[in-house]
C-alpha cells in the first residue's frame, strides 16, 4: 500500500528519531542496571567483604555454595513459594482486574479496595498479617476453630510458615491487577458485540475473546511476578520469620542479604546472586518458549 | 479520520464526557439483556463484591488498629473495634518524629520521580514501538535481560556508582531509577498498549506533518489513559514506600522519608501496635489519594452511559 | 510538551544541588563528622542533645547524626558505605558484630588515643567490656560506651500475691525453679525467655562449664557434654519438663516482653533494653535481680556492650576521637544515662544518682552495677555471629519440643561446625 511506503519515508519516522526517544531509558539501564550488575559479577569470583583488596578465588565461592547447606535450603524455600504463589497471584490479579475493569459505578470502591493492600507499606501489612495469623488470638484460627478445623500453630512449622507468607503475598497484587484491569479496557468493544449477537455466553466470551486477547500480556506478568517473587522476596520473611523455623522461610534474597550485609560476605552474596540470576533466568525461559509456542499453536 | 484532530475529550473536574473517547467506551459493547444470564451475574458480582472486602480487610484492621489506646498490644479474639477510640496514637506519631519532614521529603521525591518515570516510559515505549523490526526485538531482548538482574545484584554496587558522582545523602539516587522508568516493566508494558494502536493512525498524522513526539502526545497517550493511570499510580507506590534505597543513601534525618520513620517508629516499642499502625496509616493514605485521583483523571468512567447489572 | 523535559531536569538538578555535601558554603576549617548509631527516638534525642553540646564547645567541628532503627539495617548502612570507601568517621556497634570490621583492619584503634587523653584514662571504665573490645587482646580496638548485661525482671506483686520469697543475691537454681513453679498457673506462667544462646550462656558459665573450646579461637560449641550439657538440660527443662515457661502455641501468640508487661510472667529474663519499655507498666510494681547462681557453681552473666568505633582511612580520625572524648567524659554520659537505656560504662556515673535514680523503676538498678564487674562475653571473632545464629535456630526447635532432644545436641554441634572456619 502506497500509504505505507510514503510514511517511511518521511523523515520522523526514520529509525534515528526513535532512538532518540530511547537514549534516555537505554543509558539509565546501562548506569543504574547492567554496569553495577557486571561489577557485581566480578565479585562473585572474589573474596571480596567490602573493604580492601578484593583477591581473585576462582570458583571458590560457587564450590562453597555447592556444599552450602543453608544455600540448599534457602533455594528450596524460593522455589516452593514461586511455584505455588505466583500461580495463586496471577489468578486473583487477572481474575479480578477482569471483572472490574467494567466501568461500572460499584466497581469504583471496589477498585479501591483490592488495591488497598498494594498501597500499605510492606512493614504494615506484615505486622497485620503477623496478628491475623496469631494462633490463639488472630481471626484465621478464630474462624477455623468455628468451623471445627484444626487450628495450626502457623510460624513454628515449616509449611505453616510458608503458607502464612504465601496468603499474604496474594494481597498486595494492584501492580498485576491495575494492568490486567487496563488492558481489558483497552480491548475493543466490537468483538465483544459480535459475540453476543452470535448467541456466546459470558464464560465463552471470556475464555474465547479476553483471554486470548490478553494472553501475551498475562505472560509478561507471569515473567514479572516470578522474577519479583524469586529476587525481590525479602521484606516479609524478614520482618516476620527471619527465615525461620528451620530455614523454611530463608528465601534467596533474604539470604543473600544475611551474607552480604550481616556476615559482610559480599563476594559470597555475589555468587549467590549470579546462582539466583540462573535459576530466574532457566524458569523464565520456560515460561516464554511454552507461552510463546502456545500462541503460536492458536494464531 | 484525519489523526492529528483526534483529541481527548476535556474532563473538567469530575464533569462526565457525555461521549466516550474513541477507544475506551466500546470495550464495552451494548450486549442485549436477553443474552445475561441473571444467576451468574448475581452471582459473579457478589463473588467480586466479596472478594473486594477481603481484600479490605488488612487496610481496615490496620485503621482500627491505630485507633486503639496508647501502649495496647495487638486485640485479642474478636475485640476488632476498638473499645474507646482515639488519636492519641496519631498525636504520639507526631510529637515522636518529624514526621512532616519525612512526609515532605517523600512528597519532593515522588514529585520529581513519577512525571520523570511516565516521561521515560511512555517515550521509550513509543520510541521501541517506531523501531524497525530487528531493532525492535533487539531492544526488547535487552529490557528483558535488564528485567531479569536481581536487586540484590545493585545494592552495593550502584552505591559505589553514586558515591563516585557525589550523589550520597541527596535524592538523586532515589530519583534516578525514573531515568529507566523506574522499571523496564513499564516500559515494555507501554510497548504492548502501543502496539494495539492502528498504524493508520500515525501514519495519517506523519502525512500531516506531525513529528513523532507530537503524535505521541495528542494520538497515542489519550488512547492508553489506563495504562498511564496504572503506570502513575504503581511507580508513586513504589517510590513513596521505598525503604532499602533511603536507608542506604541518606544520613541526614532532615532528609529522611517516611518509610525510615516508620521503621524508626518500629525500634521505639513493636507491641506499641496503635502507634506503628498510626504511622502506617500515614504514610498509606498518600498513595490511596494518588489512586483515586488517578482514576477520577486517567479513566473518567461515563457513568451513565452502561447500567450496572 | 517541550516544557516538560526541562522542567524535570532543572527540578532534578536543583534537588541535587542543595542535597550535594558541597552545598553548605565551606568555611575554611570546619571538619564533618558523621556518627552513626541505632536507637529509638529518646535515645536518639540524647546522642543530639550531646553532640550539640560538643559542637558548641568545639566550633570548628559540625556532627551529624544519623538514627536507624535498629542493628540489622546498621549493619547493612555500614556494610555499604565501607565498600564505596565513604564509611562514618564514628559508629556505635554490639561487641557482637564489631568483629568483622576488626578483622579486616578497617578500625582505628582508640588505645593510643586514650592513653594520650587528658579528660580520659582506661581506669575510668569498667573492665568487662574493655576486655571485650581489645580485638587483638592487646589493644583497645572500640571504646565501649555501656556495659548491659543479663538480669531477671520479676513482677514484685505477684511474687507477694502467690507468697514466695523473693529473688536475692546468690539464690540457687532450685530457688528459682520453685519460684516459677509457684507462680505457674491460673493464667500466668513463672518465666517468659527466648530460647538464645544469649540466655543459655550465663547458665553454662554458673554451672563451670563452657559454650566453646576456645575463647580467643573457638572451633566447636562444646554444649553437648559435661557442666555445658547440665546447664543446657537444665535450661531446656523449663519448659519441657516443668512447663514453667509458655509452650510454643502461646509463645507465638504474645511474645514474653508483651506478657510481662501486662502480668501475665512472674518473671523475665532480659537485658537493660527492655527498661525504657518496662517503665511504660502501669499495673504493678517491679524490680530486676541478678540470674540465680548453678548448685556448687559461681554467679555468672553476660555481657552485652556496644562502642564507638572510628573508622580507619577517613582522614578525620582526630576529630572523631575528639567526639569520643567528649561523649565518654562524665557529662557526656550523664547526658545519655537519662534515657534509661543504657548502663554506663563509666564507674563514676555507674555509681552516681543519675544511673541509679531511685524514683524511676528498677529500684535495684545497682544490680546491673554489680554485674559490670562479673560478666562475660561469648567470642568476638568475625564468624562468630553465624554460628549463635545458626545455635539459636536449632535451640529454639528443642526448647518448643519441635525437635528431639538428643538430635538437638547433634545437631548444635554439627551444624555450627563449618560455621566456625568458613571461607574468608
Amino acid at each position: 500500500m502506497s500509504t505505507k511506503s510514503t510514511a517511511h519515508r518521511t523523515a520522523w519516522s526514520r529509525p534515528s528519531t526513535a532512538w532518540l526517544l530511547i537514549v534516555p531509558f537505554l543509558a539509565g539501564m546501562a548506569f543504574l542496571l547492567f554496569v553495577p550488575a557486571a561489577a557485581n559479577l566480578g565479585y562473585a569470583f572474589t573474596d571480596h567483604v567490602g573493604f580492601g583488596r578484593p583477591a581473585f578465588i576462582g570458583l571458590g565461592n560457587f564450590r562453597r555454595l555447592w556444599s552450602d547447606p543453608f544455600f540448599l535450603a534457602s533455594l528450596r524455600a524460593s522455589l516452593a513459594f514461586v511455584l505455588i504463589a505466583v500461580p495463586l497471584r496471577l489468578l486473583a490479579a487477572s481474575g479480578l482486574g477482569i471483572a472490574l475493569a467494567r466501568p461500572v459505578r460499584s466497581n469504583r470502591w471496589r477498585r479501591i479496595l483490592v488495591y488497598l493492600p498494594t498501597v500499605m507499606p510492606e512493614i504494615t501489612l506484615s505486622l497485620v498479617f503477623l496478628w491475623l495469623f496469631n494462633p490463639l488470638y488472630g481471626p484465621i484460627n478464630g474462624l477455623l476453630g468455628a468451623l471445627g478445623l484444626p487450628e495450626p500453630v502457623w510460624f513454628a512449622s515449616g509449611w505453616g510458615a510458608r503458607w502464612a507468607i504465601i496468603v499474604m503475598m496474594v494481597f498486595p497484587i494492584g501492580e498485576a491487577f491495575l494492568v490486567v484491569m487496563a488492558a481489558r479496557r483497552d480491548l475493543p468493544g466490537e468483538l465483544y458485540e459480535a459475540a453476543s449477537v452470535d448467541g456466546a455466553s459470558s464464560w465463552q466470551m471470556l475464555t474465547k475473546i479476553t483471554l486470548p486477547s490478553l494472553a501475551p500480556l498475562l505472560l509478561l506478568l507471569a515473567v514479572r511476578d516470578t522474577i519479583l517473587s524469586l529476587q525481590v522476596n525479602f521484606v516479609p520473611a524478614y520482618l516476620l520469620t527471619d527465615g525461620k523455623p528451620a530455614n523454611a522461610t530463608l528465601f534467596v534474597p533474604v539470604y543473600i542479604y544475611d551474607q552480604a550485609f550481616e556476615f559482610l560476605g559480599f563476594g559470597y552474596g555475589a555468587a549467590i546472586t549470579v546462582l539466583l540470576l540462573a535459576v530466574t533466568t532457566s524458569l523464565v525461559t520456560v515460561q516464554l518458549v511454552l507461552g510463546w509456542r502456545w500462541y503460536r499453536r492458536r494464531a | 479520520m484525519q489523526g492529528s484532530n483526534l483529541r481527548p475529550p476535556p474532563c473538567k473536574g469530575g464533569a462526565l464526557p457525555t461521549e466516550l473517547t474513541a477507544r475506551e467506551g466500546r470495550a464495552y459493547g451494548r450486549v442485549p439483556s436477553a443474552a445475561v444470564n441473571r444467576p451468574t451475574a448475581t452471582a459473579g458480582r457478589l463473588l467480586t463484591a466479596g472478594c473486594a472486602l477481603l481484600f479490605a480487610a488488612p487496610a481496615v484492621l490496620m485503621v482500627l488498629g491505630s485507633l486503639r489506646g496508647r501502649g495496647l498490644p495487638p486485640p485479642r479474639g474478636l475485640e476488632i473495634v476498638p473499645a474507646a477510640p482515639t488519636f492519641s496514637a496519631y498525636e504520639a506519631v507526631l510529637t515522636l518524629l518529624p514526621w512532616t519532614t519525612y512526609l515532605r521529603n517523600s512528597l519532593v521525591v515522588v514529585a520529581v520521580a513519577v512525571p520523570l518515570t511516565v516521561l521515560v516510559a511512555a517515550t521509550a515505549g513509543w520510541g521501541i514501538r517506531l523501531l524497525p523490526r530487528r531493532a525492535k526485538h533487539g531492544v526488547v531482548t535487552i529490557a528483558f535481560l535488564a528485567l531479569l538482574v536481581p536487586v540484590t545484584a545493585v545494592w552495593a554496587t550502584r552505591f559505589e556508582l553514586f558515591r563516585l558522582v557525589g550523589a550520597v545523602d541527596t535524592f538523586v539516587p532515589l530519583v534516578a531509577l525514573a531515568l529507566l522508568g523506574t522499571s523496564p516493566f513499564y516500559v515494555l508494558v507501554y510497548v504492548w498498549a502501543f502496539h494495539r494502536l492502528p498504524e493508520e493512525q500515525y501514519q495519517a498524522a506523519a502525512v500531516d506533518g506531525a513529528g513523532p513526539l507530537r503524535t505521541l502526545w495528542s494520538i497515542a497517550l489519550p488512547q492508553v489513559r489506563p495504562i498511564t493511570l496504572a503506570v502513575v499510580v504503581l511507580a508513586f507506590a513504589f517510590h513513596w514506600s521505598n525503604f532499602l534505597d533511603p536507608l542506604l543513601y541518606l544520613n541526614t534525618p532532615s532528609r529522611f522519608t517516611a518509610p525510615l520513620g516508620l521503621r524508626l517508629l518500629q525500634q521505639l516499642n513493636p507491641t506499641d501496635w496503635p502507634l506503628l499502625m498510626a504511622g502506617a496509616v500515614m504514610l498509606a493514605v498518600p498513595a490511596v489519594a494518588v489512586f483515586l485521583l488517578g482514576q477520577r483523571v486517567f479513566l473518567h468512567d461515563p457513568l451513565h452511559v452502561l447500567e450496572d447489572r | 510538551m517541550r516544557r516538560w523535559p526541562i522542567a524535570t531536569v532543572l527540578v532534578a538538578l536543583l534537588l541535587a544541588a542543595c542535597g550535594s555535601p558541597g552545598g553548605a558554603p565551606a568555611s575554611g576549617a570546619q571538619t564533618d563528622l558523621q556518627l552513626l548509631l541505632f536507637g529509638g527516638p529518646d535515645e536518639v534525642a540524647g546522642y543530639q542533645a550531646m553532640t550539640a553540646e560538643f559542637e558548641g564547645a568545639n566550633p570548628d567541628v559540625r556532627v551529624t547524626v544519623t538514627p536507624v532503627a535498629n542493628q540489622d539495617d546498621l549493619l547493612a548502612k555500614l556494610a555499604t558505605s565501607f565498600a564505596a570507601g565513604s564509611p562514618p568517621e564514628v559508629f556505635l556497634i554490639n561487641f557482637r558484630k564489631y568483629g568483622q570490621f576488626a578483622a579486616q583492619g578497617v578500625l582505628r584503634p582508640v588505645q593510643d588515643y586514650l592513653d594520650a587523653s587528658d579528660v580520659l584514662s582506661e581506669d575510668d571504665f569498667v573492665s568487662a567490656p574493655l576486655e571485650t573490645f581489645r580485638f587483638d587482646g592487646e589493644r583497645l580496638t572500640c571504646q565501649p560506651q555501656n556495659v548491659s548485661s543479663l538480669v531477671v525482671y520479676y513482677n514484685f506483686d505477684l511474687f507477694e500475691e502467690r507468697d514466695v520469697p523473693l529473688p536475692d543475691d546468690g539464690w540457687t537454681w532450685d530457688a528459682f525453679l520453685a519460684a516459677a513453679t509457684a507462680l505457674t498457673g491460673d493464667g500466668t506462667y513463672g518465666l517468659g525467655t527466648e530460647p538464645l544462646l544469649i540466655r543459655l550462656a550465663p547458665f553454662v558459665w554458673s554451672n563451670g562449664g563452657e559454650v566453646t573450646d576456645d575463647q580467643v579461637a573457638p572451633g566447636t560449641l562444646t554444649l553437648d557434654e559435661g557442666p555445658a550439657r547440665e546447664a543446657l538440660d537444665f535450661f531446656l527443662d523449663l519448659s519441657l519438663e516443668h512447663g514453667v515457661v509458655p509452650p510454643d502455641v502461646e509463645e507465638q501468640s504474645e511474645n514474653a516482653e508483651a506478657r510481662f508487661m501486662r502480668g501475665g510472667l512472674g518473671m523475665y529474663l532480659n537485658s537493660r533494653k527492655s527498661v525504657p519499655n518496662l517503665r511504660g507498666i502501669e499495673g504493678f510494681r517491679w524490680d530486676v535481680a541478678p540470674l540465680p547462681v548453678a548448685p556448687g557453681g559461681t554467679p555468672a552473666t553476660i555481657l552485652h556492650s556496644d562502642a564507638y568505633c572510628i573508622s580507619e582511612g577517613t582522614g578525620k580520625e582526630d576529630t572523631a576521637w575528639r567526639l569520643i572524648e567528649f561523649a565518654m567524659s562524665t557529662h557526656g554520659q550523664e547526658l545519655l544515662a537519662e534515657s534509661g537505656r543504657t548502663v554506663p560504662s563509666r564507674v563514676d556515673v555507674l555509681a552516681s544518682d543519675v544511673f541509679l535514680e531511685p524514683d524511676l523503676p528498677p529500684a535495684s538498678a545497682f544490680v546491673f552495677a554489680d554485674n559490670a564487674q562479673i560478666a562475660r562475653a561469648t567470642p568476638h571473632t568475625s564468624k562468630w555471629l553465624q554460628v549463635e545464629n545458626a545455635a539459636d535456630d536449632i535451640l529454639e526447635a528443642m526448647f518448643y519440643g519441635r525437635i528431639d532432644r538428643e538430635e538437638g545436641m547433634r545437631r548444635l554441634v554439627s551444624d555450627t561446625a563449618p560455621l566456625f572456619g568458613s571461607g574468608g
